[in-house]
């Protein structure tokens, strides 16, 4: 009876790692590089890793396929390398012989991808799943450009910088005229005072002085 | 002010930093080093030194001297030497006013890097992304993203000389902010330059020195150094370098423009410039030199870090292909497991072949390069990779900036000195004239911010001023010495110095310099004559790579404008003279006679 249970067992286990292998059509490729990612904190890969591994891989079919309650069982491994490297494929948690299909699964890691690399201090580059494109960041694009900024600022400075010189020029062209014409201005004070103080001492009015051209034009 | 009116510098000073900051220029930057790696790393200063010692200072100690003697700018120069020679002036000032169009977009790419330098990651550290957001844009992915910034977003530029789109706003408008600047620098004529000068002649030293030490902390700097300053004695025997080391003596120092003509017309009439010729010659080599120290370092780094990620790469290839685990393949061991790899599972191997790369640290030193490519695509690919990359773009930047603007106030002052020797303009007041010279490069220079600009730029860069600077300056040695006469041109000097210039300076001006730009002279021309239809680098979009192309028909009619336009006037200013005279003598010999008939 166990040896018949046993051969059951076995035959299962050897069923399901048949569904399971480099290049399943269902299964996806994945690759960790812990070392390049954490350095000297490194962590080792062993199966309590590959456990969470699981788990969070099972967690992430549940997020996306809600109701149907996946365990950790559901996630079959095979073919882990020393890089750490493997295949995994999931099967259905109402019929173990079904596999889930690659674009459910997809679309699950997707959501839930965060969440995974989380789990093992990793990031998209890092936490490879072969097939899986990450979701780039969206760039931040700001209202305005920053370098409009910076424009504006050395544009104000310069413009304000060509005004002072050009209202200084015309501020100091007028004051010189203006020197110049209160020079003049003073020379013709002086010469006018002479004249009027002249005037001033003249007597009687002498006819025979004024021209009397216009009597005797001939 | 001087008893005649003429405005002065302050101070001599003033004169000697004028002069330092237009002879220092772009060119010490990203021509020097260039040249140093083609002709043999240090060797090349052995010719280098030669040249400036043979040619180089003479030619500007001539220049300083026929300036402060005349105190008149280039055209008003020439006419007194000799009336018949007033064309060597105007020819100047034609090159000069090339030069001012195109020179000046340069500082308008340094101010757009700058000022997208102020955001927290640099734009041409990584490539943008596509609309899907998918992966980045291909273009920048089959360049590097420091040449997509570069062509396509400080450019945009176009696939040929031929097509043209719009002016590129965010260019114009740097642009404009370039010529404002420029005009407010000048704006009062050399009261103004001169104190600006201050400023843009010593801090480009400050960033330089603070660049020398970044470089030399870097990671793989030495290497850089050492592959220039390994000299390759045997690139001596190659005529090229000696030809290629008086070209750069002959246009670093800035010969021939008119602007070392038009700053020593403002010096006082006994200023000792005999000192400052060769002071400011010694400089301008010293900084070449100083700066090529600095471009190996930084090239060294740059191509540590690419040799490095070459090599991680691989590396990675390698892990992921036969499954090691992370820590069995070091960057030091790399190669080794190449080959052990090839060994063990030959077909495997066969498989990832052609996604190898080649890593050799020797050949991408080798990548030489010059011009806009090295200061605007090497140099911020190595800033990228700096810690801090923010803080060391904005310095590099305002170092070039201020390169640049120093160089253009020598060339502005080249073409409004000798303009404002003549009666019409020198009753307009400073200001007024200056703003209608900016206003008008401003306009012309607009067509280098359209899509196609880059190429114009290239071209006039090419063409516009070398081959006729070499002719300029040729004839005005041979005239000083020959035409003027060396006997008249050594009492001047005399009369101003107090001392007459030795045997040595004599011999230079009368035998050496000419015979040597003859030389040089000649190997333009079978250089032209040989390389058959002109070509340039085209963008290629599709490749992410420049191609050579031929200049089109109305491109290559172009360049023999610009060749004719500026060589022409020496001739015909010749011939305008000649029959004006024989008018004038007709004229005095009819009244001699008609005074004879009338007694």
């Amino acid at each position: 009876m166990l040896d018949k249970i046993l051969f059951l067992l076995c035959l299962a286990a050897a069923l399901a790692d048949q569904r399971c292998m480099p290049g399943a059509p269902q299964g996806f490729h994945v690759r960790l590089s812990i070392k390049t990612a954490l350095g000297d904190e490194a962590y080792v890969w062993n199966e309590n890793e590959m456990f969470l591994f699981r788990a969070s891989l099972a967690f992430a079919m549940r997020n996306h396929m809600g109701g149907q309650q996946f365990e950790v069982s559901n996630i079959i491994v095979c073919n882990e390398t020393e890089r750490v490297s493997f295949w995994f494929v999931v099967t259905s948690p109402l019929d173990t012989s079904q596999l889930i299909d690659q674009e459910n699964v997809e679309v699950a890691v997707r959501k839930s991808r965060n969440r995974i690399n989380g789990a093992f201090l990793l990031n998209d580059k890092t936490l490879e799943f072969i097939g899986i494109l990450p979701t780039l960041a969206a760039p931040f694009i700001p209202a305005t450009p920053p370098w409009l900024i910076a424009f504006g600022v050395v544009m104000g400075a310069v413009g304000a910088g060509i005004i002072i010189m050009l209202v200084s020029s015309v501020v100091q062209r007028k004051r010189k005229a203006n020197e110049k014409t209160r020079d003049e201005d003073n020379d013709e004070e002086t010469r006018v005072k002479t004249v009027e103080n002249g005037a001033a001492r003249d007597g009687v009015y002498n006819m025979s002085f004024s021209e009397d051209e216009r009597f005797t034009e001939m | 002010m001087e008893k005649d009116g003429r405005p002065s510098w302050d101070s001599p000073t003033q004169f000697v930093l004028a002069c330092v900051s237009y002879a220092v220029g772009l060119g010490n930057v990203w021509r020097f080093p260039y040249l140093c790696q083609m002709h043999g790393g240090g060797g090349f200063l052995i010719p280098y030194l030669i040249m400036l010692c043979l040619e180089g200072v003479p030619l500007f100690y001539m220049e300083l001297a026929i300036g402060q003697k005349m105190r008149l700018g280039s055209i008003g120069a020439w006419s007194a030497i000799s009336p018949y020679l007033g064309g060597v002036g105007l020819a100047s000032v034609v090159t000069s006013l090339y030069l001012c169009l195109y020179y000046n977009i340069l500082n308008a790419w340094s101010f757009w890097y700058l000022f997208h330098s102020f955001q927290p990651v640099l734009p041409w550290a990584e490539c943008p992304l596509n609309s899907n957001l998918t992966a980045p844009i291909e273009e920048c992915e089959k360049a590097t993203p420091t040449q997509y910034f570069f062509y396509r977003e400080t450019l945009n530029i176009s696939p040929s000389i031929e097509e043209n789109g719009g002016i590129h706003t965010g260019q114009a408008l740097c642009f404009l902010l370039t010529w404002v600047l420029t005009y407010l620098c000048i704006v009062r004529g050399v009261q103004s330059t001169g104190k600006v000068v201050y400023f843009t002649a010593t801090f480009p030293y400050v960033v330089l020195f603070i660049y020398l030490i970044r470089g030399f902390t870097l990671h793989g700097a030495v290497n850089g150094v050492k592959y220039m300053f390994t000299p390759k004695m045997e690139e001596l025997a190659n005529p090229n370098a000696w030809i290629n080391a008086a070209t750069q003596i002959f246009f670093s120092l800035g010969l021939g423009f008119g602007s070392l003509i038009a700053f020593a017309s403002y010096n006082q009439y006994n200023n000792n410039f005999q000192r400052q010729a060769i002071t400011v010659s010694l400089i301008n080599s010293g900084t070449s030199v100083f700066a090529s120290i600095v471009t190996f370092a930084i090239y060294g780094f740059k191509a540590t870090v690419n040799y490095e990620s070459c090599l991680e790469r691989t590396r990675i290839l390698l892990l992921n292909t036969f499954e090691l685990a992370e820590d069995r393949i070091t960057i030091d061991s790399v190669f080794e497991w190449v080959e052990k790899l090839n060994a063990t599972y030959p077909q495997q191997f066969s498989e990832i072949a052609d996604q190898l790369e080649n890593c050799n640290l020797e050949n991408e030193l080798d990548t030489a390069v010059e011009g806009t490519g090295l200061a605007f695509i090497v140099y911020s690919e190595a800033i990228k990779n700096m810690p801090v990359s923010q803080l060391w773009s904005v310095l590099y930047f305002v170092m070039l900036l201020l390169l640049g603007v120093g160089s253009m106030l020598g060339n502005i002052t080249a073409i409004i000195t000798p303009l404002r020797d003549f009666k019409v303009v020198s009753r307009m007041s400073n200001e007024v004239f200056n703003g209608l010279v900016c206003v008008f490069c401003l306009l012309l220079g607009l067509g280098f911010t359209t899509t196609s600009g880059n190429y114009w730029f290239t071209m006039f860069n090419d063409y516009g001023a070398t081959f006729s600077l070499l002719f300029i300056v040729l004839i005005e040695v041979i005239t000083v010495s020959y035409i003027y006469g060396i006997k008249r041109f050594e009492k001047d000097i005399e009369d101003m110095l107090g001392h007459r210039p030795n045997w040595y300076w004599k011999i230079m001006w009368t035998v050496v310099s000419p015979l040597l730009l003859i030389i040089i002279f000649i190997f333009y021309i079978v250089t032209y004559i040989q390389g058959g239809t002109p070509t340039y680098q085209a963008w290629d979009k599709e490749q992410g790579k420049s191609v050579v192309t031929n200049y089109p028909v109305f491109g290559q009619v172009f360049i023999g404008l610009l060749l004719v336009s500026s060589v022409s006037c020496v001739p015909l200013t010749a011939l305008y003279v000649f029959c004006r005279k024989r008018k004038q003598g007709k004229h005095h010999k009819q009244e001699n006679s008609l005074n004879a008939v009338s007694f």
